[in-house]
């Protein structure tokens, strides 16, 4: 009896030990449980984030979403006022420049070790001086978003490789009455213009800035002044809606190419591949493809667009808040969110989708994907602000007839030379 | 203690002349004069000091600059297109606002039965955020559902997919519309109440002496709520000196139809360039006020004849 006895009390003991070490274990795992935090991301993002990053770590998530425009107004104004719109915040590409010149952000080196940088190529936008200010967590690069069955009602069999071709597939599109502007292009006076207009500088074979940051778009044979009269040609012949004067490239995205109303994204994000194949999302499902950027010479260019991860310096969870990141850019994370559009930046996770055939439009991926370049490959300019504002401004005001191609030119211009200046 | 001097203390009006009053009076003006002196008058200092200095936070330091972010601004061409647009939103919005804004008031004076429901409903919009009143006026505009497009084209007009905001004039004119919308029935409320505080009797003498219901608003009424409507306009100038929401939420950015708090905002949040933003911003309040001060000296003048 006494046997039993010591042998239930060791038990019992066990037993004790087992669960106490468990829990440290436990604790071990998720060092911030029971801290929440905030984070602001443009939308969409995984409806299950939050649920997911909780039982994962433990740390209760706060996120908040809204259009990208929108999210640049909060982070900057929250930042200027001296507080964190968040502990985790979006940090855009062009950023950078002036972000780590006011010095808002803190150095993530801490946070993300070494393989993973080497595994996200793209992290060395978000570099300044050894302090890296961002972790990508969205493979934003430019392609070209085609409607296929729209180009085989018209019959058009082949994938246009020039500007010329584009514009021939999108005028039989319209002449079948298939869609009434078959061109997506946004022309409101946001971000997504300039960024349409910065591809077709490039699919003209130019650039914007030389060496010395000086514009090369003033001559009217200079790349950027072929892609805003292209831009412009595309409206007047009709093959643009009218209404995208007012509309961001978020809308256009949603509320014409996914329904079906257009057949051509000029400036097409890969990563809504995956929406626009989900039936649940989309009335275009199966229909939509990626195609390498037209050119006018038929050679593919491209420029990316990277989008990270940030954390400002007076965020109040510092540590959560990186712990969140690690979750975000972690490859199992990066692999599921796919199905939510969000192209992955690790090579490896892209490598693994490819090799399951999950990747959508895969082959027309890895072929612009080595073509892609940085669009200021000395780093964003702290004026880009200043030169974004006056490019979409400018093709507003273009669009609607207000001024010519060649005033929008020296205006953009201007815009830059008063921005170096102060 | 004499009854006399009893009844002495019982009439006399405590406070008033003695130290004991005057401690109450700072007392009950203390809380207002930390509230303005807090939340205006420190604020207003503050900027005013800053717009003298370089504030900016791509640059280290905030250097005295004089008064270069003043001077600045009379090269700045898409300052100066923003001033013009926005004294062309302010003569719009004062003039549609002071006209209608005195005919709805006579109108509602005139209401005997419900007039507190037809309030309500005037006053509805006012108490809309500006954000909300753009997007509900978005959806108006809009080219394809657009409820303005569809009531043309019902008249029979050929207003089909029509693009309101593609033509400057027209944006400016929308833009306008719906701040008139949202702040003329502050002007209606004020108005109303001065010509609810007309003696009937001087209706009754005129209508005795003749005089028509036109004659009667032009020399009983209007003189009479002269004082209201100045202060009405004053309100109104203010406030469409400082539009913003609608302007951004109907056509965001662009340069034509931009008003100058749309500027202020871009050059203080987006370019970063925060003491240039603070000095705009100075002498929009300074304009508006100046503007103002007009209805402010005629009220006064006006008074002083009443």
């Amino acid at each position: 009896m006494r046997l039993l006895k010591t042998g239930f009390a060791f038990a019992f003991a066990t037993v004790l030990l087992a669960s106490a070490s468990h829990s440290a274990w436990a604790d071990d795992a998720k060092p911030f449980a029971g801290q929440m935090i905030t984070v602001l991301l443009p939308s969409p993002q995984d409806a299950t984030m939050a649920a997911d990053f909780e039982k994962a770590t433990g740390i209760k998530l706060d996120l908040q979403t809204a259009s990208w425009d929108d999210v640049s107004i909060k982070i900057s104004t929250a930042l200027l006022a001296g507080t964190a719109p968040a502990d985790v915040t979006e940090f855009d590409w062009s950023w950078t420049g002036q972000f780590s010149a006011a010095g808002w952000y803190v150095p993530l080196n801490d946070a993300i070790d070494q393989a993973t940088l080497n595994d996200i190529a793209g992290s060395k936008i978000f570099d300044v001086n050894g302090n890296v200010l961002a972790i990508p967590y969205t493979n934003d690069f430019r392609v070209m978003l085609v409607n296929k069955k729209h180009f085989a009602d018209a019959g058009v069999t082949a994938t246009p490789k020039t500007l010329d071709e584009l514009v021939s597939a999108a005028k039989a599109i319209k002449a079948k009455g298939i869609a009434q502007y078959p061109v997506g292009l946004p022309l409101s006076a946001t971000e997504g213009a300039s960024t349409s207009w910065y591809l077709l500088t490039k699919a003209f074979g130019g650039d914007l800035f030389d060496n010395d940051m000086k514009p090369m778009f003033t001559s009217p044979d200079s790349a950027g002044y072929k892609a805003m009269a292209f831009e412009l040609m595309l409206l007047k012949e009709g093959l643009v809606d009218p209404a995208s004067t007012g509309l961001k490239d978020s809308e256009i995205n949603e509320t014409l190419f996914a329904k079906g109303l257009a057949s051509i994204m000029i400036s097409g994000e890969p990563g809504r591949l995956g929406q626009y194949s989900d039936p649940a999302q989309s009335v275009v499902a199966g229909q939509v493809a990626a195609i390498p950027v037209a050119t006018e010479s038929g050679k593919t260019r491209s420029f990316g667009l990277l989008e990270g991860l940030g954390i400002p310096k007076s965020a109040q969870n510092p540590d959560a808040a990186k712990e969140f990141i690690r979750w975000m850019t972690s490859k199992e994370f990066q692999m599921h969110n796919y199905g939510n559009g969000v192209l992955p930046t690790r090579t490896s996770a892209l490598a693994e989708l490819q090799q399951q055939g999950k990747l959508i439009s895969g082959e027309a991926l890895v072929e612009q994907a080595p073509t892609v370049e940085a669009l200021f490959p000395q780093g964003a300019p702290t004026w880009y602000p200043q030169f974004s504002l006056a490019v979409n401004t400018s093709i507003n005001s273009v669009a609607k007839g207000e001024i010519t191609v060649d005033q929008a030119m020296e205006r953009i211009a201007q815009a830059v030379a008063d921005a170096k200046a102060q | 203690m004499t009854a006399r001097a009893l009844k002495s203390s019982f009439n006399a009006k405590p406070g008033v002349g003695s130290p004991a009053g005057a401690f109450s009076g700072v007392l009950l003006v203390l809380p207002i004069l930390l509230t303005m002196g807090s939340l205006v008058f420190y604020p207003l200092v503050s900027t005013a000091w800053d717009s003298l200095h370089r504030v900016d936070p791509l640059q280290a330091g905030t250097p005295f600059v004089g008064l270069s972010n003043y001077v600045r601004m009379f090269g700045d061409r898409e300052v100066g297109q923003a001033w013009r647009n926005t004294f062309e939103f302010v003569g719009i919005a004062v003039a549609v606002e002071t006209v209608l804004g005195v005919a709805a008031a006579a109108l509602i004076n005139q209401v005997k039965i419900g007039r507190q429901w037809i309030l309500a409903a005037v006053v509805l919009p006012w108490a809309l955020p500006g954000v909300v009143s753009g997007v509900i006026w978005q959806w108006i505009y809009a080219p394809g559902a657009g409820l303005l497009n569809g009531v043309l084209m019902a008249m029979g007009f050929d207003f089909e997919n029509h693009l309101w905001f593609n033509d400057s004039t027209s944006a400016m004119l929308l833009v306008s519309v719906v701040h008139i919308w949202r702040m003329m029935p502050l002007t209606i409320v004020i108005v109303l109440a001065a010509m609810q505080s007309i003696p009937l009797d001087l209706y009754e003498a005129a209508r005795m002496d003749g005089a028509s219901r036109l004659g009667m608003f032009r020399t009983i009424t209007l003189p009479l709520v002269r004082g209201a409507i100045a202060v009405a306009m004053t309100n109104s100038t203010v406030s469409a000196f400082n539009l913003f929401d609608e302007a951004f939420v109907l056509v965001r950015n662009s340069l034509e139809t931009r008003p100058i708090l749309i500027q202020i905002y871009l050059e203080a949040f987006k370019k970063l360039h925060f003491s240039y933003g603070m000095a705009l911003s100075l002498v929009v309040t300074l304009v508006s006020l100046l503007v103002s001060l007009v209805y402010v000296l005629r009220i006064h003048r006006n008074t002083s004849l009443d």
